[in-house]
């Protein structure tokens, strides 16, 4: 039986309670999590740091503009295959031939079609009970690749169609399964309906400093406050992409390789804005802006 | 259980039907459901696809656990306050309350919504918290804990954790509360209050006390009634800048990037002679097919003059996006053997250079195409025909709301010679969706 006693994050990952309670759900019911928001608000992290913090096997689909449901699920190898299908024939002749040395199939038979069967993350997560599957960016795939996995989520069974070979699992073991979109493109509807839906809004303020502690320990609370303090000023101006959460952890690990004195000074002159702010245009909007800005 | 849920939360232009009852009933049985907060926030994963959803949610979940109506435009805090679910949960307060002193508006509010929204998650916490305070030596006054004030655990034990009741019980209080919502007013109230089914009774979260309600339920609620991020974009509006974005999405529909890889046939074969006939296959990547667009777009008549600019805008915001060919013709009204290149239309291109193109490209015609009957001759019917024979992905998006189509002498005869479609985001999807069909169809 799966562990479903709600998660509520672990000490470098913070879950607030919706999400906590969506994804408890998901794994209760045995229906995906579908996770949408901002790029870098942590869509990712939560099956990471699940698995991690309690020592769950994790499997993960990065998905992209060429992903396949048999990449995903298993893929047969022809290739291989047929090569020691050809070997077979070379070695009978070997033999009429008198020759001794056979060539080596790896210790693969032509007979067993398993034997030839590459399995992917999803019949991997599949054939272990209680793992952890993350399939991520989905709205990246083309655009039958969410139909293909319908009946696999639906029917919690792959069926592999050139060895046969079925791969199911019980409800009970069915592992905690996390999909992330970025919402490039609309998913079909029917996928959605099987799929517990959370949307991670924006951390407040103070959730983004809770969020800053787990990560940075030992961070100068006064760069922090600083530092949280300008970054939702800058997230106001109205650019044309916000920086998001990621990006405040990196300038902060930026600004603490400093003494505190040098980490203050960089703060308020906005030194390393390159790491909050991703283009050109965006640039132009902080420099105009720059004096409003309290520090 | 809650037969009419479905039929409220369609009524608010959300997917319910009869599997959301069924996966409810599937999350109470799981033990999921044990506080009318648990109730919003499952209902909500369950039937929520988007965050535009949210709003529409929030409202019809007031309207049928709380009977509170939000009106259009109306604040979740207005709404509540004028809802006799409130008033009633009010007066009980103030029975129970020894001096009769009711804190201000605002904080009656909260209390509210913090009652309504908390959830498994919530109660969770407090008895975390709890069994950290009850192991902490009592004599010893932490300061770092201040807010949770230990001095007065007696708040904890006003709170019932839902958790021991049996799921019978439950399961027997929503349906009587399901059956009150045919009644009258009564009905919501049941929840909260004096009902009992709060798990913290009527006194609540008082001031200095641990503040329940901390996932933030009912400021969210709050936050999606009326904000515009939260509601749907009207895929039925015509095409504007507001909504620019959500046909942008469907638009990308027609991308259709294939990522096969196939046999290649021929190398294997020569590969395979080369090595005295044992054949190992060769594959190859399948070409992808990137996406190819012509545009063409009526900018005559001052009718069309409000939509150009958005059609030009959404287009060039796929270029920027995509990477692909986008070739944009003019005409007015209709093509006589060609179009013209320019805006101003000088520049003008005979229409068997138009369809010389690869027959893979999607054509878009935008117009309203309303005109008088003798501009559209014969050589102009021929012209559009020439297109359609060439590209099979042909659509035309018409800005003229689709109900005056049919008074119109030319939208029916245009109509005939190609599928044509009303200038919305919804319209587009359709467009986008018969062109990939006849794409499929094609390619066998």
């Amino acid at each position: 039986m799966a562990d479903t006693s709600m998660w509520t994050g672990s000490d470098k990952y913070l879950c607030d309670a919706e999400l906590a309670q969506a994804f408890h759900m998901s794994r209760v019911l045995g229906m995906p999590l579908l996770m949408e928001g901002e790029p870098g608000t942590g869509k990712t992290e939560l099956p990471i740091q699940f698995a991690k913090d309690n020592s769950i096997d994790l499997f993960v689909y990065p998905v992209g503009s060429k992903s396949t449901v048999e990449q995903f699920v298993a893929k047969f190898d022809h290739v291989k295959y047929l090569r020691d299908s050809q070997i077979e024939v070379l070695n009978a002749q070997r033999d009429e031939k008198g020759l001794a040395k056979k060539l080596s199939t790896g210790g693969r038979s032509t007979e067993n079609l398993n034997d030839y069967v590459m399995m992917g993350p999803g019949a991997k997560a599949f054939s272990m009970p209680n793992s952890v599957l993350l399939i991520d960016e989905i709205d990246k795939a083309p655009r039958e690749f969410p139909n293909d996995l319908l009946y696999a989520l639906s029917h919690r069974k792959f069926i592999l169609p050139e060895s046969g070979k079925e791969i199911s699992i019980s409800e009970e073991d069915m592992p905690a399964i996390v999909i992330t979109s970025n919402r490039e493109q609309e998913l079909p509807t029917a996928f959605k309906g099987r799929c517990i839906y959370h949307y991670i809004s924006f951390p407040s303020p103070e959730m983004m400093l809770q969020i800053v502690h787990k990560h940075y320990p030992s961070a100068d609370a006064e760069i922090v406050q600083k530092a949280i303090q300008l970054f939702y000023q800058v997230r106001h101006l109205g650019l044309e992409r916000a920086p998001s959460t990621r990006e405040l952890l990196n300038w902060l690990k930026y600004v603490n390789t400093f003494s505190k004195d040098k980490a203050l000074e960089k703060l308020i002159k906005m030194d390393g804005m390159g790491v909050l702010i991703k283009t050109q245009a965006d640039m132009k909007i902080l420099e105009r802006n720059k004096a409003q800005l309290k520090i | 259980m809650f037969p009419s849920l479905p039929h409220t939360f369609r009524k608010h232009k959300l997917n319910a039907d009869v599997r959301t009852l069924l996966q409810l009933r599937r999350a109470m049985d799981k033990g999921l459901v044990n506080t009318l907060g648990d109730i919003y926030l499952t209902l909500k994963a369950l039937v929520t696809n988007d965050p535009k959803e949210f709003g529409p949610f929030t409202a019809a979940f007031y309207e049928y656990f709380l009977e509170v109506e939000i009106k259009n435009g109306e604040t979740l805090e207005s709404a509540l306050v004028r809802s006799e679910t409130f008033q009633e949960w009010k007066k009980n307060l103030m029975d129970e309350e020894d001096d009769g002193k009711l804190p201000d508006i605002k904080e009656l509010v909260d209390r509210f919504l913090d009652e309504v929204h908390i959830s498994t998650y919530d109660i969770q916490k407090i008895i975390d918290a709890n069994e950290i305070l009850s192991k902490d030596d009592p004599n010893q006054v932490d300061s770092a804990n201040a807010d949770t004030d230990p001095g007065q655990p007696n708040k904890l034990d006003k709170m019932v954790d839902y958790r021991n009741i049996s799921m019978e019980e439950l399961k027997r209080r929503m349906e009587a509360v399901a059956k009150q919502q045919k009644g009258k007013h009564n009905g919501g109230s049941h929840w909260i209050g004096s009902g009992g089914v709060s798990p913290y009774g009527n006194n609540g979260a008082a001031p200095g006390g641990i503040r329940v309600g901390g996932g933030g339920g009912g400021k969210m609620a709050r936050k999606v009634v009326n904000d515009r991020r939260f509601y749907p974009a009207d895929a039925k509006a015509m095409l504007k800048d507001d909504n620019i974005d959500a046909a942008l999405a469907v638009l990308k529909g027609i991308e259709d990037e294939s990522a096969e890889v196939i046999l290649d046939i021929e190398t294997t074969i020569t590969e395979g002679l080369k090595q005295g006939g044992i054949f190992l296959p060769y594959e190859k990547e399948k070409v992808n097919n990137k996406i190819q667009v012509i545009l063409m777009i009526d900018n005559g008549g001052m009718s069309m003059t409000p939509y150009i600019r958005a059609v030009q805008k959404l287009f060039a915001k796929m270029k920027t996006r995509f990477s692909h060919d986008l070739k944009t013709y003019y005409y007015h009204n209709t093509i006589y053997n060609g179009a013209y290149k320019d805006v101003r239309r000088t520049q003008f291109v005979p229409i068997e250079k138009i369809a010389a193109e690869n027959k893979n490209y999607s054509l878009f015609v935008i117009g309203d195409a309303d005109m008088a009957p003798y501009e559209l001759g014969r050589t102009s019917i021929e012209s559009w025909e020439v297109l359609t024979k060439k590209y099979k992905r042909i659509a035309w998006l018409n800005p003229m709301a689709e109900k005056y189509w049919y008074s119109s002498d030319t939208i029916p005869v245009l109509k005939r010679v190609m599928s044509m479609y009303p200038l919305t985001p919804e319209g587009i999807e359709k467009a986008v969706a018969k062109m990939n069909q006849k794409r499929r169809y094609s390619r066998k």
